[in-house]
C-alpha cells in the first residue's frame, strides 16, 4: 500500500544494501573468530566455514540474504520486516560464538580462550548501522529505538552464563571482576560530577551572557580555545597549579585534590563540558518566542515569574539536548583521565595497550560504548518527552 | 481613564514618540493607526510602562502610573498581542487564568472565571478547556487571548495589532465579536492597528499618528468628512472615503419611514451598512430598495437619492 502511495519508498534503499553486502563479504572472508590455547599465545584464525561447516555457513547468511532482498523493495512493511531481522540476526551472534566455541576447543584445553575474530566484528558493527538507517526510515521514536538492543543484549547475557567460557573477554572479566566494577563505579561518578558542576556552571555562565553582552563574545572565545586544548595537554597544565594548591592549601590536599588524579580529571571534563552545556542552555534561553515573553510581560508576571515559569520550561528540552551531549561527549573522555591516575574504564584500555591485550582494552571500551549509548538514549527520550510536553 | 500629557519617548537619537497628548474616556474604544514606525505601538505600550516614557505624564484614573510597581500596574490592564503570546506548554484553562492567578484569587473563583470568559467567547469548557495553544486555530488562539486579556476584569485594556496574522473573514467575526463584547463590558480599550478599515470599524475615537505625532483625532466620521491635511485624507482611504463613510452608516439612518402597505422590490435590513445597500443596489441594477426590520416587516424605503442624498439627515 505504502509502495503505491510512496513512489521514492519502492526504489532500493542503497544504504542497506551496501550494508548487507559489506556484512556478507566480511562474514565470508574474515576470520570469525580466533582460539589461543592460553592468553600468552597469540590466537589461531577460524573462518566461518570452520564454525559451522558449508551447511552452516550457507544458513548462516541467510538470514542476510532476505534482509537484501527486502532492502531491494523497501515498503514500509518490509523495513519493518528487516529491522527484525537486523534485531534477531544481532541476538544470534552470542550463539555463534558458542557454536564456534564448541566446535573448535577441545574440552581438555581448559585455559583455551576464544577471540572475536574481524568477520564477527565487522558484522557487529554494520547490523548496528543497518538498525539506527531502519530506525530513522521508520521513524521510530529513541525510547523504542533504544529498546530493540535489549534482544541482542539478553542473549548475550544468557550465552555469557552458560556455553560462551572460553571468550576472552568473559576470562578478562572474570581476572578483574572487583577492578572492573570498581572502575565502572569511578567512571560514573567522574563523569556525573563532571556533568553535575558543568550544568551548575553552564547555566550561571548561560544567563550572565544572557545578562550582559560583553560577556557573550568573550565567553565563547574563551570555552572555544578550551575546547580546542588536546586532553591530554590540558591534563599536562592543570598538573602544575593544582600540585602548587595542594602544597599550599591544606584542607585542599585533604580533599585528596593534587596534580593528578581525579582533581585534573575533573577540571578537565568540566572544562571541555561546558561549551556544549553554555551553548545549548544560552541557546535554548534565548530561542523562547518573543511573543510569548512580551505577553508574559504585559500580562504582569515579575522577572522571577517569567523565567521559571515560562522561560525555563520552554528552553528545557533544548537545555536537556546539552546535557545529554555532554554526557556522551564525557563518558568518552573520562578514559583518558586513566592516564592521569584518575580511575574509570580507561585504566583497562591502556593496560591492555601496554601488554598488547586487545581483549582487555575491549574490557575497557565496550562498557564505555554500551554507557554511551544507554545515556544517549535515555536523555534522548527525555528531551523528546519534554518537547512533546512543551509542545502538546 | 488614561490621559497622557506631552508624553515623548526617544531611544538615543530617535524620536518614537513627540509630545502627545491624549484623553481615552471610560468605555471608550480608541484606535490608534498609522503606517508602521509611526509610533502608535510605541504609545500603547508606554501606557503599560513594557516601555518607560522620556517626558510628559502618563495617568490612570488620575494616577501618575509611575507610582504603581510595574506589575501592579500590568496586572489591573488587559494586553493582548498579534501573535497571542500564548503560553505553549500551558492549556487554555491555565493560559486564561493567568491573571487571576498572579492575584492570587482562590481557585474555584479562577476555575469560574475561565469557565464564564470560555463561554462569553464561544469557546465550550469541555471541548477548550484542557487543548494545547498549539491544537487551536488562529481565531480560537486569539480568542483564547482576548479571553486571558480579560481574565481579572480590568477597566483597561490594551490591544496591539490583536487580529493582524488572521485571515480576513476570521478577522472580521473577531471585530464583530469585539465591538459587541465591548457594547456589555463598556472598558477603556486602546486598541493599535495599521489596518483602517478595521480601525473605522471599531474606533469610537480614532486617533492618527505620523511619525511620533498626532495629525488627528476624533470620532471616525468626523475624521472621514473633514480631514486635517492631505496625509490624513490618503490614510483614511483617499478616494474611497466615501465608500468608507457607507460603510460606518446605517440603512435605517438614511431610510424615508413608511406605513405598512408592502413593497415589492429587493430587500434590506435596516441595519445593513449604506455601502452594503449601495452595492445590492449595483448588482440588482435597482434605484430603490425595501427596508425591513428584524422581524421581516417592511419598514420604509432607500432610494438612490437618499442613499446618497444631503448630509441634513444625520
Amino acid at each position: 500500500m505504502s509502495d503505491a502511495l510512496n513512489p521514492g519508498g519502492a526504489r532500493p534503499n542503497v544504504v542497506l544494501l551496501s550494508l548487507g553486502l559489506a556484512g556478507l563479504l566480511a562474514w565470508v572472508v574474515f576470520d570469525a573468530v580466533s582460539v589461543a590455547p592460553n592468553r600468552i599465545v597469540s590466537g589461531q584464525g577460524h573462518g566461518a566455514w570452520d564454525v559451522a561447516g558449508w551447511p552452516g555457513l550457507v544458513a548462516s547468511l541467510a538470514p542476510m540474504l532476505a534482509m537484501l532482498a527486502l532492502a531491494w523493495r523497501p515498503s514500509r512493511r518490509h523495513l519493518r520486516l528487516a529491522l527484525g531481522l537486523v534485531v534477531a540476526m544481532l541476538a544470534a551472534l552470542p550463539a555463534w560464538l558458542a557454536l564456534a566455541a564448541a566446535r573448535l576447543i577441545e574440552s581438555e584445553m581448559p585455559q583455551a580462550r576464544l577471540g572475536i575474530g574481524a568477520g564477527v566484528w565487522v558484522a557487529l558493527f554494520l547490523l548496528l548501522l543497518a538498525m539506527v538507517e531502519l530506525r530513522t526510515r521508520l521513524a521510530l521514536p529513541r525510547l523504542l529505538g533504544g529498546a530493540l538492543l535489549l534482544p541482542p543484549l539478553m542473549s548475550l547475557a544468557v550465552w555469557l552464563a552458560s556455553g560462551l567460557e572460553p571468550l576472552a573477554l568473559r576470562q578478562e572479566l572474570l581476572a578483574r571482576r572487583d577492578g572492573f566494577i570498581a572502575a565502572i563505579g569511578e567512571h560514573l561518578l567522574l563523569v556525573g560530577a563532571a556533568v553535575a558542576i558543568s550544568l551548575l556552571l553552564g547555566v550561571a555562565i548561560a544567563l550572565a551572557m544572557r545578562r550582559w553582552v560583553r560577556c557573550r563574545t568573550l565567553g565563547f572565545a574563551l570555552l572555544n580555545s578550551l575546547q580546542t586544548i588536546p586532553s591530554l595537554a590540558l591534563f599536562g597544565l592543570l598538573l602544575a597549579p593544582l600540585a602548587w594548591l595542594a602544597a599550599h592549601v591544606e584542607w585542599l590536599a585533604a580533599l585528596g585534590v593534587s596534580g593528578i588524579g581525579w582533581a585534573p580529571a575533573l577540571l578537565a571534563l568540566v572544562g571541555y563540558s561546558l561549551l556544549p552545556m553554555v551553548r545549548n542552555t544560552f541557546v535554548a534561553l534565548d530561542e523562547v518566542d518573543t511573543g510569548v515573553i512580551d505577553a508574559a510581560r504585559g500580562m504582569g508576571m515579575s522577572r522571577g515569574q517569567i523565567f521559571r515559569q515560562v522561560r525555563l520550561p520552554l528552553a528545557a528540552p533544548v537545555i536537556l539536548e546539552g546535557i545529554r551531549i555532554t554526557t556522551v561527549q564525557a563518558i568518552g573522555l573520562a578514559a583518558v583521565a586513566a592516564l592521569i591516575g584518575a580511575g574509570g574504564l580507561g585504566t583497562f584500555i591502556f593496560q591492555g595497550l601496554g601488554q598488547a591485550a586487545m581483549d582487555m582494552v575491549l574490557l575497557g571500551a565496550l562498557p564505555i560504548l554500551v554507557m554511551a549509548l544507554v545515556a544517549d538514549a535515555l536523555l534522548g527520550a527525555l528531551s523528546d518527552r519534554l518537547r512533546q510536553g512543551a509542545a502538546s | 481613564m488614561i490621559e497622557l500629557i506631552g508624553v515623548s519617548k526617544r531611544f538615543g537619537q530617535t524620536t518614537a514618540v513627540d509630545d502627545i497628548s491624549l484623553r481615552m474616556a471610560p468605555g471608550e474604544l480608541s484606535v490608534l493607526v498609522g503606517t508602521s514606525g509611526c509610533g502608535k505601538s510605541t504609545t500603547l505600550r508606554m501606557i503599560n510602562r513594557l516601555i518607560e516614557h522620556s517626558d510628559g505624564e502618563i495617568h490612570i484614573d488620575g494616577q501618575q502610573i509611575r507610582g504603581f510597581r510595574e506589575e501592579t500596574l500590568r496586572r489591573r490592564m488587559g494586553y493582548a498581542i498579534q501573535s497571542t503570546g500564548l503560553f505553549p506548554h500551558w492549556t487554555v484553562a491555565r493560559n486564561i487564568g493567568l491573571v487571576p492567578r498572579l492575584l492570587k484569587w482562590p481557585a474555584s473563583r479562577i476555575h469560574a472565571r475561565v469557565e464564564s470568559l470560555m463561554t462569553m467567547l464561544g469557546l465550550p469548557m469541555d471541548e477548550f478547556a484542557d487543548k494545547m495553544p498549539r491544537q487551536l486555530s488562529g481565531g480560537q488562539a486569539q480568542r483564547v487571548g482576548v479571553a486571558r486579556a480579560l481574565a481579572a476584569d480590568p477597566d483597561i485594556l490594551l490591544m496591539d495589532e490583536p487580529f493582524g496574522a488572521l485571515d480576513p473573514i476570521t478577522r472580521e467575526t473577531l471585530q464583530h465579536e469585539l465591538r459587541e463584547l465591548q457594547a456589555r463590558l463598556q472598558k477603556t480599550i486602546v486598541f493599535v492597528t495599521h489596518d483602517m478599515d478595521e480601525a473605522l470599524r471599531l474606533a469610537d475615537r480614532l486617533v492618527v499618528m505620523d511619525q511620533g505625532r498626532i495629525r488627528q483625532q476624533g470620532h471616525p466620521l468626523a475624521l472621514l468628512r473633514e480631514p486635517a491635511d492631505g496625509f490624513v485624507a490618503s490614510l483614511l482611504g483617499g478616494e474611497d472615503r466615501g465608500l468608507k463613510e457607507a460603510a460606518l452608516l446605517t440603512v435605517g439612518e438614511r431610510m424615508m419611514p413608511l406605513g405598512a402597505k408592502p413593497l415589492p422590490g429587493e430587500r434590506i435590513s435596516r441595519h445593513a451598512t449604506l455601502r452594503e445597500a449601495l452595492s445590492m443596489m449595483l448588482w440588482r441594477h435597482a434605484e430603490r430598495l425595501v427596508v425591513i426590520d428584524d422581524q421581516g416587516m417592511a419598514i420604509g424605503e432607500l432610494s438612490l437619492r437618499r442613499l446618497v442624498g444631503a448630509r441634513s439627515h444625520e
